[in-house]
């Protein structure tokens, strides 16, 4: 497996992990998912130019146009959580529980 | 020169480790800071300099200055670095993982296809990244009119989430 591509797919298998493997609060488990996107973004971005395929190179924009979507939807249920739970830790989510 | 791909591709697993172990929020947005900028040289190295320069100004200029805005609402009075027990556990259960994996997966042309292979002894005006983005505004120009009007529905969706109840939507916490 040539460096670029471990490094790529470690990036990410660790982002998710850390995405699963939340602790306490909802933010750090929407900045694993940003760095899940980033890495996306730099996989894309070295594919397109490791293949020589310049017409690729529209997705790692048009990726990063919809991360920044979902970002702030991430970021506005944080906020959302934060204003009738008061703060953002997952312990405090548990209107569910039985 | 491979060197430096080296380095900066060590330097990336390691802010994803600081990221994924999952400290205080304030360290875990300037470990993506940093893996921002060490991703940045990565692809700058391998010939795409106007998609770094997009991750710096929109990714790290954009949407990591809201997330280190938005930090202030994950305040706490003792904040988890690095340095404290359970994430320190975390991040060593990561490099254990990494480094069997490193184990696992070598080999072949693993620690000789490092660095991009091209004439750099001419300089060119029209890049690859450059040219294929500018295929946005004529080829792809119903893509860039579907993420404009996703991004204008997501002001939309942002704005009615943050409502709430009452006391409508632009006020403080």
């Amino acid at each position: 497996m040539t460096p670029t591509l471990f490094t790529l797919s470690l990036c990410f298998t660790l982002a998710l992990t850390g995405l699963s493997f939340h602790r306490t609060h909802l933010l750090s488990a929407l900045l694993c998912l940003e760095g899940m996107m980033l890495s996306l973004y730099l996989a894309l971005s070295l594919w397109t130019l490791q293949l020589d395929s310049p017409a690729f190179s529209l997705s790692p924009m048009l990726l990063l146009a919809f991360s920044a979507c979902e970002a702030g939807i991430g970021l506005a249920l944080l906020v959302a959580t934060s204003r009738t739970h008061g703060t953002d830790r997952l312990q405090a989510m548990n209107i569910l529980q039985c | 020169m491979s060197y430096m791909m080296s380095v900066l591709l060590v330097g990336l697993v390691l802010g994803f480790i600081a990221v994924a172990s999952n400290p205080s929020p304030y360290f875990a947005a300037l470990g993506l800071v940093f893996v921002a900028g060490v991703g940045c040289g990565v692809v700058a190295c391998w010939g795409g300099s106007f998609l770094s320069l997009v991750l710096f100004l929109i990714y790290l200029g954009g949407m990591l200055v809201v997330f280190a805005y938005s930090a202030a609402l994950a305040a706490e009075q003792y904040p988890e670095s690095w340095f404290s027990w359970p994430v320190l556990v975390q991040a060593v259960f990561y490099s254990v993982v990494v480094l069997v994996a490193l184990v696992y997966l070598e080999g072949g042309w693993f620690f000789f296809s490092v660095m991009p292979a091209e004439d750099a002894d001419k300089f060119f005006l029209f890049r690859a990244d450059i040219s294929g983005v500018a295929l946005m505004y004529s080829s792809g120009c119903w893509m860039l009119l579907l993420s404009a009007w996703a991004l204008l529905l997501s002001l939309f969706v942002v704005l009615e989430l943050t409502r709430g109840l009452e006391r409508g939507t632009l006020r403080a916490v």
